[in-house]
């Protein structure tokens, strides 16, 4: 039976009518249009989905939207300000962090929750916190200078 | 994507409205907390609960208490993610914190809860597949059919235990606190799994989880947890390997061992003899050697895991071997993770 939930993403209230079978991913990529938010695995192992809830790392794809009411969402789009991009995102394209994409939102978001409590981490704490998103392109090492780069720079 | 099948969702806001829930519904529905063991599994089809009850607005049960006398207390509802910082842990329950940052990711650990760790369903090769994938094999025991997959023709059910807390709980002698509306128990956490593949909680259907207990640790007591696994992040152990020793003095008698083994069977088990060998003696490299066969003769892994089963066997005797040596060498154990 579907419910009416009201989801608070990127600092915007938005007001849905779903059933509780589906995931928050769903919601993003398919009903909001999202989808900066990137589906791979669908099983909770490649961190690609990877989205903030209330700050900290979490699994879109293991999460049902249901149970993300009152709780503030943040994807990759609500990272940049008016067009200036989030410092993170300004270093992966300096440091040429990025290759296919696909995992970068998903790095990028979990390297800003470890920024945000620790803003300066060692080379170990950024590998530890990226240890969740899988990069098949296996660009690991400039992915781990961008995040050093960016916690530099703040 | 992969669409969940259908089920009524109910998010109780206090444990009475739980309980109620779960005497309606029993054995049509399923409790979710992280929702990171449940959700792939209903994405398989392993599963199809009619109702799926979300514990986690009920508050108070992601605390967690100590004190000297009284020891540890866990909330059902305590992230992983909080014991791996939780400074008591660090400092009284060092192995606690181990076996909690080698779960699954840091993603997986915001998510994931101490009672649903505990609460975790056995893997096995042939049954974490999709539909499309078991369809063409006969049906499992554990999916509701008469024969095993992993052992061809096989009668029984050797799904495998592969929580990382449990085979530490039952180390460190904690106990479990389960609701219901009849009322509350409380059992020792090794009582928490049948041994049965197919059916590994002992717990009945209408029972809640709602926090466990652990007695302070008595001085001298190390614990330890390792575990083996082909990636350091987001892989479930293969083999892994849970002790807790008290030694006294400068001579290192050991006044207490336990050695409970992880991943290489239906439940953790503990390693029987392990205080009937190395109590009231003064511990040795020799004597070490001699509970690391015990621990190798213990495990019964079989193939169903993606390791082979004599690799997971051998590396039980290496983790113990390696636990014991650290636990003589007065090297704080857990500095570095041995897997």
């Amino acid at each position: 039976m579907k419910e009416a939930v009201s989801l608070r993403i990127n600092g915007e209230t938005h007001e849905l009518f779903i059933e509780p079978n589906t995931t928050l991913l769903e919601v993003l990529r398919e009903h909001l249009g999202f989808t900066g938010t990137k589906q791979a695995c669908d099983m909770g192992t490649c961190g690609a989905c990877t989205v903030l809830l209330n700050n900290r790392p979490a699994l879109a794809c293991l999460i049902l939207a249901v149970a993300c009411r009152s709780k503030e969402i943040v994807t990759i789009e609500g990272l940049r300000k008016g067009d200036q991009l989030h410092p993170l995102q300004n270093s992966f394209i300096e440091q040429g962090a990025v290759q296919c994409g696909m995992c970068t939102p998903g790095m990028i978001l979990s390297a800003k929750a470890l920024l945000d409590e620790r803003p300066q981490p060692t080379e170990a704490e950024v590998r530890t916190a990226i240890s969740g998103n899988l990069c098949r392109c296996t660009g690991y090492t400039k992915i781990v200078e961008a995040i050093l780069a960016a916690s530099n720079m703040e | 994507m992969m669409r969940l099948p259908p089920f009524q969702y109910v998010a109780p806001e206090s444990l009475e409205q739980a309980c109620r829930f779960m005497e309606e519904y029993g054995s049509e529905s399923k409790l979710m907390a992280g929702g990171t063991d449940l959700v792939p599994s209903l994405k398989l089809g392993n599963l199809a609960p009619r109702h799926i009850v979300n514990l986690s607005a009920i508050p108070h049960l992601d605390e967690i208490g100590f004190d000297e006398r009284s020891g540890l207390h866990l909330g059902a509802l305590v992230k992983l993610h909080s014991l791996e910082k939780s400074p008591v842990i660090l400092e009284k329950y060092p192995a606690i914190a181990q076996a909690a940052t080698c779960v699954g990711s840091p993603q997986l650990r915001e998510m994931g809860t101490v009672g649903g760790n505990l609460n975790i369903e056995t893997r096995c090769l042939y049954y974490n597949q999709p539909d499309f994938w078991r369809a063409f094999r006969p049906t499992c025991i554990k999916m509701g059919g008469d024969t095993c997959n992993a052992i061809g023709g096989g009668r029984k059910c050797f799904a495998v235990f592969s929580g990382d807390l449990a085979p530490v709980m039952i180390a460190l002698g904690a106990r479990a606190t389960l609701v219901s509306a009849q009322g509350e128990r409380n059992v020792a956490v090794k009582e928490l799994y049948t041994g049965n593949g197919a059916k590994p909680l002992s717990m009945k259907p209408e029972e809640i989880l709602i926090g466990i207990d652990l007695p302070a640790p008595e001085k001298g007591t190390s614990s330890s947890y390792s575990k083996f696994a082909v990636r350091k992040a987001i892989d479930f152990p293969l083999a892994s390997v849970a002790t807790l020793v008290t030694l006294d003095g400068e001579e290192k008698v050991c006044r207490a061992a336990r050695v409970v083994i992880g991943a290489v069977g239906t439940r953790p088990e503990e390693v029987e003899g392990i205080g009937e060998l190395l109590e009231e003696k003064r511990l040795t490299y020799e004597l070490i050697e001699e509970a690391a066969r015990l621990a190798f003769k213990a495990a019964r892994p079989i193939a169903n895991r993606g390791s082979s089963p004599s690799y997971r066997k051998r590396m039980i005797e290496v983790l113990l071997r390696r636990a014991l040596s650290s636990a003589l060498s007065d090297t704080e154990l857990g500095k570095e993770h041995m897997r």
